[in-house]
Formats: structure tokens, sequence, C-alpha cells
């Protein structure tokens, strides 16, 4: 690049940047977590042979804890969710939406692969595949209104962004999800049944893509955290390893939310867990 | 360019408090820390035989990561809060978990440093700069100044010696991007600057990703964790920038941006990977003091 003369891009070439760094993706990333999941699905499996994968004392406290949604103003359907997190998960109603693109968050009903007797890392590993399903159904939503023109003017970077985010989370979930199969559980295909209805209860809310970015965005914020708060109680270091390259991510989808909800993007200078999700979200 | 200071001030004020409870957070693994430490010490502290293989396992990427790369900025001397939540050394052995706290020490120091740069360089800092953009270089610093503080802190927590320098290995590397830069015009200046900006978050964000599964200590751990998302925040939002810095459209670059205006793939140049890489971690001990 010459010092001297300014460098322009086009939409084109923007894509085929875009494109580079996917490729960079799939050549670098993907391997390694492949790697990863693997050995955890060994490792669980290996441990299983000698004796159950019972929940150590920092597991038990993180399944028994419920940390409420304290989201603040500004958010819709805040005060509702802080309301749906501080009843106990026994009485929550299970989840009614759908991945595959339903017209609104609470089309078809989906249970699979709950009530499983999972505990330990396993447990873990279904509550982030539910959550993960939650963010699925709620970008899927999101985008059939869109198309359906019932949010008004959509961006087409708004498209691209909410097209690209469901899709990380679908590979997220497919990640989770083959530690479950490898390990030999059934795979967890229901939404996050104590989350999914304050999410349906909100989405019914949003008229436009402003409100449906703020929605996407608490999505974003708790899965991030929940991911970090998880990152305590994964016994396995390849659990680890693929809990942790998620997290990031998770918190990129918020930067770019609050950018362009004209929030200042990075809002600390060290993310929370005060939204994060208990491992009691998947329910035995 | 549309832009309301005021506003913008406003927002990072938001964003302080938001910052506030998390630093609550980032407190908490920290005084844990002291006190567990106490306990390792009254105990008779870590095997020193660990830490010399820690070192040798990490000694071979680091050998490698030396060769590609060189020397910097000096490093800055950080002082906050933080800091004052951490007591005396509580044992005097330096685990594996004191090396890899130095490690991302010694990367917090660099990117002060960087930024304190860039932030020296009129498009970047000064009246001319893109207010968003020099908000952003500003608060960014001061994130990172923060991270440099929780991480000395939670290594002498831990009985370690605080790493001030900057990484080593990295430090040759940003001199000369840093020449380079200061032979370029604006426009070829920010990109040059956002450029190496990105290089540093992600080499950031990717080392403290490959950590949580190196590091022991519980807190050291929640520690980690709360700085590497942030971190790839950072990265998000300079995708994004360079992107319309690339295309020509910097005066969109504005809070919020002009949405509609946006080209479709700006929605989805901030985060290119569904799991974040590790390619460009620094080595465990590669900023380690000794």
């Amino acid at each position: 690049m010459s010092a001297s003369e300014p460098m322009h891009l086009s939409e084109a070439e923007l894509r085929a940047m875009s494109a580079d760094l996917d490729a960079m993706h799939h050549d670098l990333a993907l391997p390694a977590l492949k790697s990863s999941l693997t050995e955890w699905a060994e490792d669980i499996q290996a441990r299983g042979a000698d004796a159950p994968d019972e929940d150590t004392p920092a597991q038990r406290a993180f399944f028994a804890r419920r940390r409420f949604l304290a989201v603040g103003g500004g958010i819709a359907g805040a005060a509702v969710l802080a309301a749906c997190s501080s009843s106990s998960s026994t009485t929550v109603t299970p989840a009614a939406s759908t991945t595959s693109g339903g017209a609104t968050a609470s089309g078809a009903a989906m249970s699979g692969g709950e009530g499983q007797q999972l505990t330990g890392d396993l447990r873990v590993v279904a509550m982030a595949a539910s959550l993960e399903n939650s963010g699925v159904a709620t970008y899927a939503a999101g985008i059939k209104a869109a198309t359906a023109g019932k949010l008004g003017p959509v961006p087409p970077a708004v498209v691209t962004f909410a097209q690209t985010a469901m899709s990380q989370h679908e590979d997220h979930q497919k990640a989770w999800n083959a530690v479950l199969t490898a390990a030999g559980q059934k795979p967890v295909t229901a939404v996050d049944p104590v989350i999914q209805p304050t999410i349906n209860t909100a989405f019914a809310k949003v008229t436009n893509v402003t409100g449906l970015a703020k929605l996407a965005l608490m999505v974003e914020d708790i899965a991030g955290q929940t991911y970090q708060n998880g990152l305590s109680v994964i016994k396995s270091t390849a659990g680890i390893k693929t809990a942790a390259s998620i997290q990031p991510v998770e918190f990129q989808h918020a930067a770019i939310l609050n950018f362009l909800l004209g929030n200042y993007p990075v809002p600390a200078a060290f993310t929370g867990v005060s939204m994060a999700r208990p491992v009691t979200d998947y329910q035995v | 360019m549309e832009f309301d200071e005021t506003a913008l001030g406003g927002l990072i004020e938001e964003s302080q408090d938001t910052h506030a409870d998390a630093l609550r957070a980032a407190r908490e693994p920290l005084r844990d820390m002291v006190d567990l430490g106490q306990q390792a010490r009254a105990g008779g502290g870590l095997d020193p035989e660990e830490n010399r293989a820690f070192a040798r396992a990490n000694s071979g990427r680091l050998a490698g990561r030396a060769r590609r790369a060189g020397r910097l900025l000096a490093g800055a001397g950080i002082v906050t809060a933080l800091a004052e939540f951490i007591g005396r050394p509580a044992f005097a052995a330096s685990g594996t978990d004191v090396q890899v706290l130095q490690t991302a020490s010694s990367i917090e120091v660099l990117a002060v440093s960087t930024y304190k740069t860039a932030l020296g360089l009129p498009y970047i800092g000064g009246s001319a700069a893109n207010p968003v953009i020099k908000a952003f270089a500003t608060t960014t610093m001061k994130q990172h100044s923060e991270h440099l503080a929780a991480f000395q802190a939670a290594t002498t927590a831990l009985g370690g010696t605080k790493q001030a320098k900057p990484d080593p290995a990295f430090v040759p590397v940003v001199d000369k991007a840093v020449a380079a830069i200061t032979k370029a015009n604006a426009a070829n200046g920010a990109l040059l600057v956002v450029g190496l900006a990105l290089e540093l978050e992600n080499i950031a964000a990717e080392t403290y990703v490959n950590n949580m599964s190196l590091l022991s200590d519980a807190n050291a751990k929640k520690l980690t964790a709360s700085v590497m998302g942030v971190e790839a925040q950072h990265v998000a939002i300079l995708y994004a920038v360079q992107a319309l810095l690339k295309a020509g459209d910097g005066a969109d670059i504005t809070l919020p941006p002009p949405a509609a205006k946006l080209p479709a793939a700006a929605g989805s140049v901030g985060f290119p990977n569904a799991f974040y890489p590790t390619s460009k971690a620094a080595p465990a001990t590669q900023g380690a003091t000794s």
C-alpha cells in the first residue's frame, strides 16, 4: 500500500475481504475446535467408564445459583426478564420456539434433548446447547419478521449481521451437541426453557429493527456471560477450550449491536456475569 | 459528519457506570486470590520444578514467535484503583499462573503504549480526528490500562513480580509499524494505525482464550475470562472501522453509524470467526519476567 494514496475498497472487495476472513476461520479455527471437541468427548467417555461424571462442589454451587437478569433500563422486556429469573425454574413452562424460522419466536414447540439425567460437564454442555438454540430461534424469527415486512425498512448490513450471527450460533449449537452425541447422549434441540418465554414476550413487542437489535443484544450478553461463568465450572481442559473460543464471539456480536444502536460499543473494561444463566436452565 | 460530542460523552459516562459494575466483578476474584495466596504461602508455596517444566514446554513456541517479532515502545507505568485491592505478595514462588499473568501484563503494556502513541497523531487524537475514532482510542487505552493493573495485581497476589515491560517478541513488530505510520499521510496513517491496533487486540484476545486452559487458579481464570471478551469487542469494532476506512467511507464512522447507507458486507465484517482462534496467541511464558 502506498503511504501517500488513500486506499478505497468497493462493496465487492469488502465482500472478498469478508470471504478471506471466513476462509481463515475455516482453515485455522475449525480444525482446532474439532480437536478440542474430540478430546473432550473422549475425556468424558473415559471418565464415564470409571465413574459417573458427578458434579464438583463448584458445579453444584453453579447449578444451585440463580443469577437474575438485571439488565437495567432501555432494553425491551428487561423487567419481564427480571421477574422471570426471580421465579423458580421448576415452575417455568417449557419453551415453545423453533430454530427453523417460525414467523415468531413462539412457533412450533421444541423439546428435544431435555430430561436426560446429565451431570457435570455434560449438563453444562446441554444448557449451552439450549441457550444457543434460543439464540438461533431469536434471529430466525427476526429475519422472518423482517422478510415479511413487519419491521419496516431493514438495512442490508443489518440483514447480513442477523444471518451471520444466526449461522454462528448454529455452529455453536452443533459443537455442543457433537460433544453430547459423542458421549452417547441425545443432542439438545430444545430452546432454553427458562429464558425462551421471556424472549418470546419481548419479541412480541418488537415492531422495528431497533427493537429487534435490543432484544438480540440482550440474548448475546446473556450468552457471553453464561459462557464466562461456565468457564469456572467446566472440568475438562478441552471443554474449557471450547467455551473459551465461543465466549468472545458472543461479546463481539454484542459490540456490533451496541454500535448499531448508538451505544458505546465496548461499555466496560471487564465483562461481568450478572446476566449469566444457571446450568439448571437445562431440565434434568 | 453528524456527530454530537456531548451525546458521546454521555454514552461514555453510561458505559463507565456499566464498567463500574463489571469492575466490582473483577475485584472479587482478585480479593480471593490474595486470600488463596496467603494460604498457599502458609503451605509452603509452589513447586519450582513445575515452573521450570512449564517454561520448557513453552520455549519452542516462544522461540518461533521471537524469530518473527521484535521490539517497541517503552512500557507505561499504570496505577489504578484496582491495585489498592491487592495486598502484599502472598507467596514467594512464581507459579505457572504467574508466568501466564506476567505475559498478559506485557501484552497490555504494549497495547497501552501503542494507543498512547496513536493518540499523539493529529488524525487520531488531535482536533482533526474523527471524534468517534478518537473516543474509541482514548477509552480503549484506558481499558487496557485497567487490564494491565488487574493482571499485575493478580500476579502480585500470587506471589510473583509484576511485569511492567512490553512483550519483547512483539516490540519490533510495533516499532516497524509505527515507523511506517509516521511517514504516511492522514488517510493511510489512520488505516495503518487501525491495522496495528487490530493486530495487537487479536494477539491479546487469542492469548487470553488460549490461557484459559493453562491457568489453574480459579480467580486468575475468572479475571482472564472477564478481559478476553473485551479485547474481542475491540477487534470487532476495529474490523468495522477498518472496512469503512478502506471503502473511503470514513465519514460514516459515527455513533450510531448510518445503517441504511452501509454496504451489506459491513454487517458481518466485525466477527469473522464462529469460534475464536488461537493461532496468534503469545506463548504463555513469552512475557514472563524471567
